[in-house]
């Protein structure tokens, strides 16, 4: 899939959100959409999902599949999981049989099995989340959309993402995935593209680029000059947690309170990653 | 694409927020025919004029109840064109019901008589006449609708002043004398023109000129939705 000198914006004489984008992926590719926030991610994931259309430029050579996982998946409908699924894997075009049996696999794939039954509106954040990421692989997706993906979802799933992301690579498909949390560290050997100011630039990749997480703890009294030293030294910091707190069940994006933990990797530079805690 | 119609009638039913057309328009047809006993032609083309506005909200509210993120995931699976073109046949198709609740209901209630009329004109005749009348007002209706919801309004009293200039409109300019009647989609005219023999060539040029109208309000909600998802 290419996006060929893409501009866009909302509305007319608003301000372009995206500005002459160019950028191509291709199967077996994956690529990390990084920036910050309003920077443009989403919108130049659903440009590539086939959600916008540019008003300037062209998307071309989409596959004829494409799997779209919102950042919020719209729960407020009348179905239950299991008739939302069905329904969604009828309109994808799978028949009967094949959308029952898509739907029987990735529920039970995705721990969805217990709410097969349940409505919709009554799912947590993060089970609403696997059903969106349940519609987006009822059909082997040819280009997989993931805008933040790992947002909401408990550890088990957390670390399904990667192994969903994967497969859909081996089977000759691309990803695009957003992430604002550093969980793609978990994708070795990922792409990395920055939007800022409405542009997008490609990390030019590097041998040994992939990085990892490493746990640290620190005395409390000493978390502000380890921080500080870690980020002197190249390395990225996640976030900063309770050590009593698994990792797992922090909050996203939320500092919690007592003695604080962090977490940190280094995408600027090949070597170790590191989570400070204490 | 026929899945997609059905998962957005589904929504539609189940949601509950089908109740308030329907009961408008019987609450319309209700006052319609609580008068006593009408002959077909003529009742059927007020009940068209009277129906319009109720199924163009109908329609509205069936495009607006799905959330926006689920209409654009329809969107990047079965396509853009595809997603817009079955709003619009949910739409008809709901709209179909109404219309067959209105030919069919007045019957029961005593709100028609079979009898034929002075101008010696059957009650068949007059049926396939409402039938005709209110089959002109669907697809305006269902485009009126569609240029008043969320997608392409982007708010609620944007969505709501469409509706109501358009329905407004509808009557106002589709008055007898009006200056600029083609404005409008000629369900008023119908009506007038089924009070009496209907030409053949009368026929055309009002089954023309819905068609017609209904083309270019789709092709606009088609236009507007190409930038909004």
């Amino acid at each position: 899939m290419r996006l060929d000198g893409v501009w866009l914006r909302y509305r007319r004489h608003g301000p372009w959100v995206l500005r002459e984008v160019d950028a191509a992926i291709g199967p077996g590719e994956v690529a990390v959409v990084l920036g910050r926030n309003g920077a443009g991610k989403s919108t130049l994931l659903q440009l590539a999902a086939g959600v916008l259309r540019p008003s300037r430029g062209r998307v071309t050579d989409r596959p004829a599949t494409v799997g779209w996982v919102p950042e919020r998946f719209p729960a407020d409908q009348p179905f239950t999981v299991g008739a939302y699924l069905a329904a969604m894997g009828r309109v994808a075009g799978l028949p009967g049989p094949a959308a029952d049996r898509a739907v029987a696999h990735w529920v039970e794939r995705l721990g969805l099995t217990r709410f097969h039954g349940v409505r919709l509106p009554q799912l947590s954040k993060g089970t609403a989340q696997k059903v969106g990421l349940a519609q987006a692989l009822l059909r082997p997706p040819g280009l997989l959309v993931l805008d933040e993906p790992w947002e909401g979802l408990d550890a088990a799933a957390r670390e399904l993402v990667p192994e969903l992301i994967g497969e859909v690579l081996a089977a000759g498909g691309a990803v695009l995935v957003s992430d604002h949390r550093g969980e793609t560290v978990r994708l070795p050997g990922a792409r990395q593209w920055s939007v800022a100011e409405g542009t997008l630039t490609e990390a030019a990749p590097t041998e040994g680029s992939a990085v990892a997480v490493v746990e640290l703890a620190v005395p409390a009294a000493s978390l502000a000059t380890a921080v500080a030293r870690l980020r002197a030294d190249g390395h990225q910091i996640l976030r900063i947690r309770d050590h009593a707190v698994p990792a797992t069940a922090t909050p996203p994006g939320r500092p919690v309170a007592g003695p604080p933990t962090a977490e940190g990797v280094s995408p600027e530079r090949p070597g170790p990653a590191a989570e400070v805690s204490r | 694409m026929i899945a997609l119609v059905r998962l957005r009638l589904a929504g539609f039913v189940r949601t509950g927020r089908a109740l308030a057309p329907v009961l408008a328009g019987l609450l319309a047809l209700g006052v319609l025919y609580g008068g006593g006993r009408a002959r077909p032609a003529e009742a059927y083309g007020v009940s068209a004029v009277v129906l319009f506005p109720v199924l163009a909200w109908q329609t509205k509210i069936l495009l607006d109840v799905e959330p926006d993120v689920q209409r654009r995931l329809a969107r990047v699976v079965v396509g853009p064109a595809r997603e817009r073109a079955a709003g619009l046949l949910a739409a008809l198709v709901a709209g179909l019901a109404v219309v067959v609740v209105a030919l069919v209901l007045p019957w029961p209630i005593g709100g028609l008589t079979p009898a034929a009329g002075p101008d010696g004109r059957s009650a068949l005749v007059g049926v396939a006449l409402g039938l005709w009348a209110h089959l002109l007002a669907l697809p305006a209706a269902v485009a009126l609708g569609a240029l008043a919801s969320r997608a392409i309004t982007r708010s609620a009293g944007y969505g709501v002043a469409v509706l109501a200039v358009g329905a407004v409109g509808f009557v106002v300019l589709g008055l007898s004398g009006s200056l600029v009647p083609w404005l409008v989609p000629p369900v008023m005219a119908t009506a007038r023109a089924v009070t009496g023999p209907v030409a053949f060539g009368t026929g055309l040029l009002l089954t023309g000129w819905a068609a017609l109208w209904s083309a270019v309000a789709l092709t606009g909600y088609a236009w507007g939705r190409r930038t909004r998802a």
